[in-house]
């Protein structure tokens, strides 16, 4: 049965195509076929029908990207934002190098290949002017390559909350956050808010699969020296069928564990672009097999239906449950606002996720005068800050499964020197010989 | 028409705009999705009226709104 058309591309050899979604055996699948190439049929949702048209709540809010730039070969072929695209942007990427201090078998960045670059901090400097003037503040997540090859990233952060921007995460392995005594101090007073960890498993077993060599101890250092520093750290499992899809509640219960200094979980299911040394699985996970095996391997503690999909982005890319710890240890999943409204925008989701992932507080409210006594809000705020985790994530998307629809809803770019703002998905897409859209 | 529910005199003291007397420390509660927090404010002691600093309104009250709030 036709559930949507929509266009999408020849994972051979990037042409666009258009497509359908249908339902299929077991769930939803996305349907196309070059003429070259031949049929490609991929499930995008495993599950009931009823249950993927309930999870894609329409969100009409028109968020145009400030001073796109024209587009003439089309979506995706001219992004950068353009004027057809639907919002204005949230979190970018910077990436600050392609040098790196593992050679992972899984990066969608293929860091470590080719010849080592550091972007320089004029061009950096430029970036920064770029997004301001194109709609900033956005949250800033410094990426690569491994960010922390640079000995000028306190520098780089610095430079950042000079020009106005509020939030920066930092896209990182951990390494030298554990082998370096001061290391997290020094980027927390540069300004840095949270350490988003890559963090596949307690077991060292999926490191040696997608990293290449075991890391647990070191991620557990990295951690220590977060906490001790004061930094917010999320924990970012890439989920890769037959390899540690049944670590996801081994992870979650280990974030429990470490709060508040680890603030959230944030899975990234493998998408199959940049440098893959996995097959991709004819059974992908989707989001409600995620959800499914958050539910099972918590024994409950967290079940589906806390979870929501984005309301900013497009709801098929991701989803998200906050949850606040009582004293018995039991969790109680927050008020949905989504439910109340549907208007969330990307500013909406760049404050939440700020204040959702970063360290301890820097906030100040100011005097209140003599006549009033406010210390049961100071007391829950505190209270909240030590009590609150988020769990989420994000499906990207790669020539097999793009969806412009999805695509012209994102709100996660990677800034690029020539073109400007590009979605993530885009920025990344490879197809079966690794050729890219864009990266470079 | 703007209504006035306070007046601010040159040094800074509170009064109420309906009955002309000075807000005095009183007990208020606010309320937000099933949770209550006490606090003190200026209150008229004769209508009852609570005034919320701006300040209070736009800093804590909405950083606990969104403390509770998923996204």
């Amino acid at each position: 049965m036709l559930v949507g058309r929509t266009k999408s591309l020849c994972p051979v050899c990037l042409r666009l195509l258009e497509a359908e979604k249908v339902t299929g055996q077991g769930g939803i699948y996305l349907e196309k076929r070059c003429p070259e190439h031949g049929k490609f049929s991929v499930l995008i949702w495993e599950g009931e029908l009823s249950d993927y048209l309930r999870w894609g709540r329409e969100n009409n809010r028109a968020e145009p990207p400030v001073l796109p730039r024209a587009s003439e070969k089309g979506c995706p072929f001219d992004c950068g934002l353009c004027g057809e695209h639907l919002r204005k942007g949230c979190c970018v990427l910077l990436e600050l190098t392609n040098r790196c201090n593992l050679r992972c078998p899984v990066c969608f960045a293929s860091a470590g290949e080719g010849q080592g670059r550091d972007l320089p901090l004029e061009e950096i400097a430029a970036q920064y002017d770029f997004l301001m003037a194109h709609g900033g503040p956005f949250n800033i997540q410094l990426s690569g390559g491994e960010p922390t090859m640079r000995e000028d990233l306190p520098e780089i952060i610095r430079l950042g909350r000079e020009k106005g921007f509020g939030f920066f995460q930092l896209n990182t392995n951990g390494l030298r956050l554990a082998a370096e005594p001061g290391y997290a101090k020094a980027l927390r007073e540069a300004g840095l808010d949270t350490v988003f960890l890559q963090f596949d498993g307690l077991d060292d077993r999926v490191y040696q699969i997608l990293r290449g060599r075991p890391l647990l101890e070191e991620k557990r250092r990295a951690l220590e020296a977060c906490a001790a520093a004061g930094l917010g750290a999320v924990l970012v499992p890439v989920i890769a069928p037959g390899v540690n899809e049944g670590q996801a509640g081994e992870i979650i219960r280990f974030a429990l564990a470490h709060m508040p200094a680890v603030r959230g979980v944030h899975f990234q299911p493998i998408s199959y672009f940049g440098r893959c040394a996995l097959e991709r699985s004819g059974r992908p996970i989707t989001i409600p097999r995620m959800l499914r095996l958050i539910e099972e391997q918590t024994g409950g503690l967290m079940t589906a239906k806390d979870f929501d999909g984005g309301g900013a982005e497009n709801p098929y890319c991701s989803f998200h449950a906050s949850y606040m710890r009582k004293p018995d240890g039991s969790l109680r999943p927050l008020a949905k606002k989504s439910a109340a409204c549907c208007c969330t925008g990307s500013d909406d989701s760049r404050l939440f996720v700020a204040g959702q992932w970063s360290g301890e507080e820097r906030r100040d409210f100011g005097p209140e005068g003599a006549l009033a006594e406010t210390s049961a809000l100071d007391e829950f705020l505190e209270k909240a800050r030590r009590s609150t985790l988020t769990v989420s994530g994000m499906l990207f998307q790669d020539a097999y499964n793009v969806d412009l629809e999805r695509l012209r809803r994102c709100y996660i770019c990677e800034v690029d020197g020539e073109r400007g703002m590009v979605p993530f998905c885009a920025y990344n897409l490879t197809d079966t010989r690794g050729r890219s859209l864009y990266r470079r | 028409m703007e209504k006035n529910y306070y007046t601010i005199d040159p040094l800074g003291k509170l009064s109420c705009a309906k009955c002309r007397v000075p807000l005095v420390k009183g007990k208020a509660k606010f309320m937000y999705l099933d949770n209550g927090f006490p606090v003190e404010l200026p209150v008229c002691p004769v209508c009852g009226f609570v005034y919320v600093p701006e300040e209070l309104a736009l800093g804590k009250v909405l950083a606990v709104e969104k403390a509770l709030e998923d996204k």
